[in-house]
């Protein structure tokens, strides 16, 4: 059974979700701030962590943040706010994935299983080197300089899908299609990644040597 | 009705005003040239007339005079013609000059002792006649020719006209000029006024370039912050009333898919009801985002490099269409548009086609020699009548074939947000007829090259 923490402070919204992905076969179980469920999520670790970005006390900007320093626990946020500057700052500060409410339970469960689909096993070659940059896909690992990176799921097979197409440009809608999983979907999400990514593999992030942009096409990780 | 610009206007007054001043100053110059070069010219006949009638006369002092000799001996040159009247008589040079020269009333004022002089005619030209009485039964008479004055008075009227046209033609020129200069702060307002409409809400005019235009400046300013706060107020008031309803939305979304997946467990009443509100909540979900989407149709597009084709691709494989029904002609063309709005435009075109015109038969992306993008698609369905082919892009606006399907679960919103994304490009969005039959939707959108 696949664990989901609801970080909601709207009692009636936070209750439908819950009863809502209970049905779809989930253990859910909520929390009414921030803190308390950065304290649950300690207790109980869920395996998906759905949080609204306007909470009283800590906001789900914080929170997203504290969740992501030793975890890479799939974290959505679910808002009703749609500006883009609210999803790039979610992302930036480390959610996997961004759904403007009111979201379908059929949409959101499917968002939930495509981020738990791990790097699809023999999709890339074990290791893939890119001058100072290691991909190793079995192990889960990513190197630079031989030192290893800490990366989010969510990263990782960004970084992974890149590396099997080395060489090649792929487009923001086939990542968020083979990533994330998305028939069509916001292509910032790609983005907010991609810079992520680079903040972590980059020797310069502003200009990057591995994964580079190719302005109105996508990107495409370099040898 | 005054069609003419202020520039035209100000340019034809100051043209008009030139060529009536310079007329009157040429009418003026004209008349007064004429006057005084007439009494000089008159008063040279007339004393040269009294000079030739005191030699005529010394020369009739004999018993037998020789009166052809005696006027064949005045130097008159060839401008004088002499004319002699001597006991009812008349006598002249040449036969080309004959007695009835003379008007009738001015020999019988000569003859009875006074002399005299008039303006007339003789062989068609402007003459002086001048008559001197000799004696009681003798008269000395004068004619001389004004052509030579006649001339230099066309020649000044014809200096002065021109002088006068050539005064109008500067006058025009100065106005053309001067009016460019009091127009370039307009010039400036209409730049200014240009960048605004293009979203640029910082444009501000400088007050402090010219001090007669300061106030026109501030209260232009001034507009624009009104405008900006509105703008500002706007947006933030469709950013509240989506969260507003989009959180209670959340709960329905939610509780209503528990309804849905408990079906089986429902009376067949209950069931019935379930499925009304799943229904209804997906309705009111797809209202909501339109409306917003709408209210925000007025902000400014955020142009790219996008792959339209793609995009389009995308929105078949969505709507589980055949990709091949996308033709690119020609292939290979480069938009530069808002990403996310040609993606709604597809979206809702295709979605439109879908629901009212039995599915989309082709989507054409074409590229116009002049940049603009061209995006249409084709339905087999029953088209758009032309009264409709407007008001269809309005607002909850639906076409009758929309009205026809009695289940529409469209919000009436999809092609008015076509219309405004296309607006928003600085395009436009139509419909027509497909010529096989059926409706052909056309979004034009400026941003394109081939």
């Amino acid at each position: 059974m696949t664990a989901v923490l609801v970080i909601e402070d709207d009692d009636r919204i936070r209750l439908a979700l819950l009863l809502a992905l209970e049905e779809e076969g989930y253990t859910a179980y909520g929390a009414a701030s921030a803190e308390e469920g950065l304290r649950r999520h300690q207790q109980t670790p869920a395996d998906n962590i759905l949080v609204d970005l306007m909470l009283p006390g800590l906001d789900g900007f914080e929170c997203i943040r504290q969740l992501r320093r030793d975890d890479d626990v799939p974290i959505v946020v679910v808002s009703a706010r749609d500006d883009t500057h609210d999803i790039v700052a979610a992302l930036e500060a480390g959610a996997d994935d961004y759904l403007v409410k009111p979201v379908a339970i059929k949409e959101l469960t499917a968002r939930l299983r495509a981020l738990r689909r791990r790097a699809r096993a023999g999709t890339a070659v074990s290791v893939q080197v890119f001058g100072d940059l290691e991909v190793s896909a079995e192990a889960g690992e990513v190197r630079l300089d031989g030192r290893p990176v800490a990366v989010t799921r969510t990263e990782f097979r960004l970084l992974c899908e890149l590396a099997l197409h080395a060489g090649k440009v792929l487009s923001r809608q086939q990542l968020l299609q083979r990533v994330w999983g998305y028939d069509t979907g916001d292509e910032r999400l790609v983005d907010v990644h991609v810079g992520r990514l680079r903040q972590k593999i980059e020797r310069d992030p502003t200009n990057p040597r591995h994964l580079v942009t190719l302005r109105g096409l996508g990107y495409k990780l370099q040898r | 009705m005054n069609r003419l610009g202020l520039r035209a206007r100000v340019t034809a007054a100051f043209a008009v005003g030139a060529a009536l001043l310079a007329a009157a100053m040429a009418l003026f110059s004209y008349d007064l040239t004429r006057r005084s070069l007439l009494e000089e010219r008159e008063r040279t006949a007339v004393r040269a007339a009294f000079f030739d009638a005191a030699v005529v006369r010394s020369g009739l002092d004999t018993d037998a005079p020789d009166i052809a000799a005696v006027l064949g001996s005045l130097d008159t040159g060839s401008a004088r013609r002499p004319l002699l009247h001597r006991d009812g008589r008349w006598y002249a040079r040449s036969a080309e000059i004959r007695g009835s020269s003379v008007p009738e009333e001015l020999r019988r004022t000569v003859s009875s002792g006074t002399p005299a002089v008039q303006r007339v005619r003789a062989d068609g030209q402007p003459a002086l006649l001048v008559g001197v009485p000799l004696s009681a039964t003798v008269s000395y008479y004068e004619i001389t020719s004004m052509r030579e004055v006649e001339e230099t008075f066309q020649l000044v009227a014809l200096t002065l006209t021109a002088v006068a046209i050539m005064v109008a033609g500067a006058g025009a020129a100065l106005g053309w000029y001067a009016t460019r200069h009091s127009l370039r702060p307009l010039t400036a307002v209409a730049d200014a006024a240009e960048r605004i409409a293009a979203g640029d809400l910082e444009t501000r005019l400088d007050p402090a370039t010219d001090p007669d235009l300061t106030r026109f400046s501030t209260s232009f300013n001034r507009m624009v912050e009104q405008l900006a706060r509105h703008l500002e107020r706007d947006r933030r008031f469709a950013a509240d009333v989506s969260h507003e309803l989009r959180s209670p939305l959340q709960t329905l979304a939610a509780a209503g898919s528990v309804l849905q997946r408990r079906r089986e467990h429902h009376d067949e009443r209950t069931a019935v009801a379930a499925g009304l509100v799943a229904d209804e909540i997906n309705r009111f979900q797809r209202l909501v985002d339109d409306l917003i989407e709408l209210a925000r149709a007025e902000q400014p597009t955020n142009r790219e490099p996008v792959d339209v084709a793609a995009l389009a691709g995308e929105v078949c494989h969505r709507h589980g269409l055949p990709a091949d029904l996308v033709r690119v002609v020609p292939p290979g063309a480069h938009w530069q548009v808002d990403r996310r709005r040609v993606g709604q435009i597809l979206h809702n075109l295709v979605e439109n086609a879908v629901r009212y015109g039995g599915g989309p038969v082709a989507i054409r992306l074409g590229c116009a020699g002049d940049g603009t993008g061209v995006i249409e698609v084709d339905d087999d369905g029953p088209g758009v009548p032309v009264p409709d082919r407007e008001v269809i892009f309005d607002r909850f606006v639906r076409g009758r074939a929309a009205h026809d399907r009695a289940r529409t679960d469209g919000t009436g919103l999809g092609l008015a947000l076509v219309a405004e994304h296309a607006a928003a490009h600085g395009g436009r969005a139509m419909v027509t007829d497909r010529p096989e039959g059926g409706a052909r939707f056309r979004v034009e959108l400026p941003g394109c090259a081939g």
